[in-house]
């Protein structure tokens, strides 16, 4: 009784959401203030609702009732429990119910937090998120219902696809959907501030921390894919342009541009139509996403479920989204006139302009690789694939340029910098990063791309360091402080903008794994019999045998390694092949990392013979933990942001 | 109406439209450069019986070559199909269905043809070279090769709704009434 008691839930939610679309907006429009009310209570009714239609779906799991189609397709009496309610997302119906969660939990968080502050818009923030809901409960209660019965009924369920049993794999999609749906909000404040005509900057302020905050989610997400990719599919890499990963870097790249762009409208009160147009294409990239993945207009690994009815349901969404933010951003465009313009072309709000162009062209980059086949195949009928060569070579030289960019924007001037600005705070830099790459190049570097990678990262830090001591030494000698006061005084003065630097250093060490991890990758495959050693780089390998390898719900094999470097023992690593004993028997590959102070070896088994033979693909990835580094020093950037005390005066 | 008015209508346009028209494409059939080429010859032993069978035996026949494995998902999800394109056609005396073992453990092949029902003879290839032969990267695939022993049609995935019919009706169908399969 409980799974109809949720589909229940989730068809009373697309009433009560269709609802919201319409019932706050005519308070507003007949002022009726019980019924802007009102539209506050539909945001938490419905949020209770689609929690409820969750829970019943979690019991079904917990309770291993396979007569419910979604929980046998998707787990087993084997699995363990915490995979069991992770299963919840592990298909295509629950993973869309788990999105809508998020988005109604957003949607009455929103409500309530900025109910006070902003009595004109939130009627119609409500209704734009009440909108989105509406699709996707009814593409669930439609066409992808999770509380499908089965009968008659199995007597044991299918398993959650090995791939998904790890916990890189349970946590991934939750932080990609709450930076998706997170963005949602910006762009229905922006929505709000179209319709309501209150087009200041009052939306973009009360916003600021949610951009960040799914900024940060998204990031967090699209990382966690990566590193998940790296131990658990064996081949040493950690990202491969696949039509799918595209679909959660679009996203990110404009919704970066958008973060910067609406400081300029803060202080320049510049690009306000520009900022529109950057969160709704930020929020458009986010359902395309969803659109890529279930449509099976693409083909990708990801695309687990696909099926063409939901393609032109998601279609018709979509487009009625595009059309209606874009078509309300062009009939309102009339109200966004700015008289403010450019003072000149070295100032920081060009700075930050040509930061958004570059960032818009990579995304356009991803954009045309991911969708090229698709174009080509229709007006031509042929199949091509786009591969990494084509990202690496067009992608690598705008990501240099917007890194050089990230160095210069927040030191220059805002209006017009004088050529003594420039002279001041980039001179040194510009010196300490060419002497650096100058070192690293005696040192034996000779690629050009860690070259260029090594000036940015000195530039830039340079440039950071030498703002934060001039800054702490006026404020240590302006309040007679000693220097680490006088750096406490400066961080605490401007929390904001050295939060924002901070995610620019852990930006430039993510960068310095990216390059160093691929310039300087070894790899080799070997086919061993037990006894054999064979070398990689400074280590060598000793194969000593392999034994068998056992979990709750799998069983596998292991081959057993001995690292050495120079004789010296150093490390064991047992690279695996799992089969899980559900119903599916997809042999997974457990890859053997073993960590050292300049980067991973990396041992993935990929065959074995009835002989005893093996067949195994090593590699050695330096720099690549910088990437989780680079991850965490950017989160704790735009944590230091979040947590930054308000201004007593403002 | 300013200009970028226009640009964002034109590129709104555009995507949509080439969404919609993406829709009822197939990304999954990837033509093979083998496709128009003479099927690589290949002999094994049979899954269930041991004994040796070879496609050269099959001379002058339609031969429909799926390739398969028991840890596969999407070849359970497809099997009752092929059983049911066996069954519409093996009564033709130039009809063959050939399945290709891939990298299994014969136990497991075994089991999985017993539980599942098999109408038609399957080659075991442990090693993986029949499919390295045929450039397979992944179960299940699919070939037709015509009676010149001409491969006309790769399927990369699981033979499934739509796939069905145009395996069925535009290329075995022909094929064996001597007629050219339809391009799609």
């Amino acid at each position: 009784m409980m799974i109809e008691l949720g589909y229940f839930a989730v068809i009373t939610a697309l009433m009560v959401s269709i609802a919201g679309i319409i019932i706050p907006v005519a308070g507003l429009w007949t002022v009726n203030n019980s019924l802007i009310r009102a539209g506050r209570q539909i945001v938490t009714v419905n949020f209770l609702l689609i929690s409820l239609a969750c829970g019943t779906l979690i019991y079904s799991f917990l309770m291993r009732d396979f007569s419910v189609k979604y929980v046998a397709m998707n787990s087993n009496s084997r699995l363990p429990v915490f995979y069991t309610i992770a299963a919840l997302w592990g298909g295509h119906e629950g993973s869309l119910l788990f999105w809508t969660w998020i988005l109604s939990a957003f949607a009455a968080l929103a409500a309530w937090i900025h109910w006070k502050k902003h009595p004109a818009t939130i009627p119609y923030l409500i209704a734009i998120e009440s909108a989105v809901t509406a699709g996707f409960l009814a593409l669930i209660v439609f066409l992808s219902s999770p509380f499908e019965r089965i009968f008659p009924a199995p007597s044991e369920g299918m398993d959650l696809n090995p791939l998904l049993q790890d916990p890189g794999m349970v946590f991934h999609p939750p932080f990609l959907y709450l930076g998706y749906v997170g963005f949602s909000i910006p762009f229905s404040f922006a929505m709000a501030a179209l319709l309501s005509g209150r087009l200041g900057e009052e939306w973009i302020r009360s916003t600021h921390r949610w951009t960040l905050l799914s900024w940060i989610m998204l990031t967090f997400g699209i990382l966690m894919g990566g590193y998940w990719a790296y131990y658990e599919l064996g081949w040493g890499g950690y990202w491969a342009w696949d039509p799918v990963e595209n679909a959660s870097f679009m996203p990110w790249l404009v919704g970066t541009a958008y973060l910067h762009s609406v400081m300029v409208q803060e202080k320049r009160k510049m690009f306000k139509v520009w900022n529109l147009f950057l969160i709704i294409v930020t929020f458009s990239l986010s359902l395309l996403g969803t659109f890529l993945v279930r449509s099976g207009i693409l083909s990708s690994v990801h695309a687990f479920a696909n099926d063409p009815g939901r393609g032109v349901y998601i279609l018709i969404f979509m487009s009625a989204v595009l059309l209606f933010s874009f078509g309300t951003l062009i009939i309102r465009s009339n109200l966004l006139k700015t008289k403010i313009e450019m003072d000149s072309i070295v100032s920081r709000e060009s700075a930050y302009l040509f930061n958004n162009l570059f960032l818009l062209i990579a995304t356009a980059t991803v954009f045309l690789g991911t969708l090229y086949p698709l174009l080509v195949d229709t007006l031509y009928g042929t199949k091509v694939t786009v591969g990494a060569p084509y990202y690496n070579k067009v992608f690598m030289p705008i990501v240099l340029i917007i890194l050089i960019l990230m160095g210069i924007a927040p030191m220059i001037a805002w209006r017009k910098a004088s050529a003594e600005n420039i002279r001041r705070n980039f001179l040194i830099p510009l010196i300490a990063g060419l002497a650096s790459a100058a070192i690293f190049a005696i040192f034996g570097i000779r690629m050009a791309y860690p070259l260029i990678i090594v000036f940015i990262a000195c530039f830039v830090s340079a440039t950071i360091i030498i703002d934060l001591y001039k800054t702490s030494s006026y404020w240590s000698s302006h309040s007679g402080v000693s220097l680490p006061a006088g750096i406490y005084k400066a961080w605490h003065h401007n929390q904001r903008r050295y939060g924002g630097l901070v995610t620019h250093i852990g930006v430039l060490v993510l960068i310095l794994g990216i390059v160093g991890s691929s310039a300087y990758k070894l790899e080799k495959t070997v086919m061993l019999k037990p006894g054999d050693e064979f070398k990689l780089g400074s280590y060598s390998y000793k194969f000593l045998g392999i034994q068998d390898a056992a979990g709750i719900n799998w069983r596998g094999v292991e081959a057993l390694f001995n690292v050495y470097e120079k004789d010296r023992f150093v490390a064991e690593m047992r690279p695996q092949k799992r089969q899980y004993m559900g119903g599916s028997q997809m042999p997974t590959t457990e890859a053997a990392i073993e960590p050292r102070r300049m980067g991973d070896l990396y041992l993935s088994l990929s065959e074995i013979t009835e002989e005893g033979w093996i067949t195994v693909m090593a590699f050695q990835n330096p720099l690549i933990h910088w990437i989780w580094y680079g991850g965490g020093i950017m989160g704790l950037g735009v944590v230091l942001i979040l947590f930054k005390r308000r201004r007593r005066d403002s | 109406m300013k200009g970028w008015h226009v640009a964002i209508i034109i590129a709104l346009i555009g995507i949509i439209g080439l969404f919609y028209a993406g829709l009822g494409r197939d990304p999954r059939s990837i033509p093979s450069v083998l496709v128009g080429k003479e099927a690589p010859p290949f002999s094994g032993p049979d899954v269930q019986t041991g004994e040796n069978l070879s496609l050269s035996s099959y001379k002058g026949k339609v031969v429909v070559l799926n390739f398969w494995a028991s840890w596969c998902q999407e070849c359970r999800l497809e099997h009752q199909a092929l059983l049911s394109i066996n069954g519409q056609f093996r009564s033709h005396p130039d009809f063959v269905m050939l399945g290709i073992d891939y990298q299994d453990q014969p136990g497991d092949a075994i089991a999985f043809l017993s539980s599942f029902g098999s109408t038609y003879p399957h080659v075991r290839d442990i090693k993986g070279t029949i499919a390295i032969d045929y450039g397979v990267y992944g179960v299940p695939e699919t070939f037709v090769i015509d009676r010149q022993g001409i491969i006309r049609f790769k399927y990369v995935g699981p033979i499934m709704g739509p796939v069905y019919s145009q395996m069925t009706e535009q290329i075995i169908r022909p094929l064996l009434e001597g007629r050219e399969p339809q391009r799609s």
